[in-house]
């Protein structure tokens, strides 16, 4: 079930329901990642590529069945991918597109990649989705969340990241509104000003709401917040605000 | 083994030598700690257990209740259970006139994302709560915030993995310059949306030298 509003729209995530009507490319980056999430994902995506290394965790979490779960593409400087996971897709089919540049982390590239083939083939789709992410070496958290303020200049579509538990999604400035009531929410939430600082936020359907508040790192940073019951969350910000969220596994 | 440097004791963990002088619990830290010492717990009793008690499990608080561990509550939601933990450990280095150096934070860099970001945001409230430099570690990543000057970082333990990192997490830097790494920078800006230096790692030196105007979150490999 897609939700569109006025100034962003941010996928909600139903797999039952939602998957049936949201078009999203998949991005499958280099960290372990959760089965659930990675099955749901996959079936219903329209394009599914991995970031380098992602291939090597593609290539475990299929044991068995590779063939079954061939990406579009793979992408990156390929300083990650095992050498015999490359052979493996290389002998599958799967178009490998290399890029050494070393300004740009393997998900910005990839990004790249999957915007150029989303307008050359045309799709239509409505966001991005990468599955990991999100944990392990905290320097690569890092560049996840580095590589979605470049999101904006590379693709007009909604870049997620999601790992086990924990979304993450980079919010412009504006207002925002997001159903958090498709049951696959999970309690907490919060708002990080990871980057800037946010001279200016006010949210309704929270727990814990901001009414012009100032959010920046040794002042106030939102973390463990949750919902009140209106199902609706919204944020308003004047400078790029990271959301995130629970989803469960 | 800790080796002070002139702006920054950023403290090398050698396992053979380094002894924990105190060891304290943040709430649900105590259920990891039950835990990883599964049959053995009487041998590894922490000095105390903070916070707000909402993640302790029962069970937990008992056994330790029953051990004579102190339990000192703190509902206050402004503070993360870190940060508060942090403000009472402050106090009991002060009363109890402990020598120390640097303060190990174990655990917190992973799982769910909003507590990775609370426990950034606790080394931001740190340098108001303690003179000491607080280290946050868990499994192959350590953090540390550089407050604004120079820093000298000893690189040359084999603790060390391979890659580092330097993250103007919570504002940009205008000017930081760097020596001892592989991409090195200088005078130059990093912020999100510009230039964030992840995947970084060593020149042969085994010194590191950083210099930044704002505060400035270093990131680093350590072996498990």
């Amino acid at each position: 079930r897609i939700i569109p509003t006025s100034a962003s729209k941010l996928p909600v995530r139903d797999c039952s329901h939602v998957l049936g009507n949201l078009k999203f490319c998949l991005l499958i980056l280099n960290q372990p990642f959760n089965k659930g999430h990675f099955h749901c994902l996959w079936s219903k995506a329209t394009l599914r590529a991995c970031a380098d290394g992602g291939a090597n965790r593609l290539y475990h979490i299929t044991e068995g069945s590779q063939h079954s779960f061939l990406p579009d593409y793979i992408s990156g400087d390929f300083d990650s991918i095992r050498p015999e996971v490359e052979e493996y897709y290389k002998l599958k089919g799967c178009e490998f597109i290399e890029n050494k540049d070393q300004d740009f982390t393997d998900f910005t590239k990839c990004l790249q990649i999957l915007q150029k083939k989303i307008e050359k083939n045309g799709l239509q789709i409505d966001a991005i989705v990468a599955l990991g992410g999100l944990g392990g070496r905290f320097d690569q958290i890092m560049a996840s969340v580095e590589t979605l303020f470049h999101a904006t200049s590379i693709t007009p579509f909604p870049v997620i990241v999601i790992q086990e538990c924990s979304l993450i999604y980079l919010l412009q400035p504006g207002k925002h509104k997001l159903h958090v009531d498709t049951g696959l929410e999970g309690e907490w939430c919060g708002l990080i000003p990871i980057g800037n600082a946010c001279d200016c936020v006010t949210t309704t359907g929270l727990k814990w709401n901001l009414t012009n508040h100032v959010l920046k790192f040794g002042t106030l940073v939102s973390t463990s917040n949750t919902y009140d019951n209106s199902g609706i969350v919204t944020i308003e910000t004047d400078k790029p605000l990271l959301w995130t969220m629970a989803i469960k596994e």
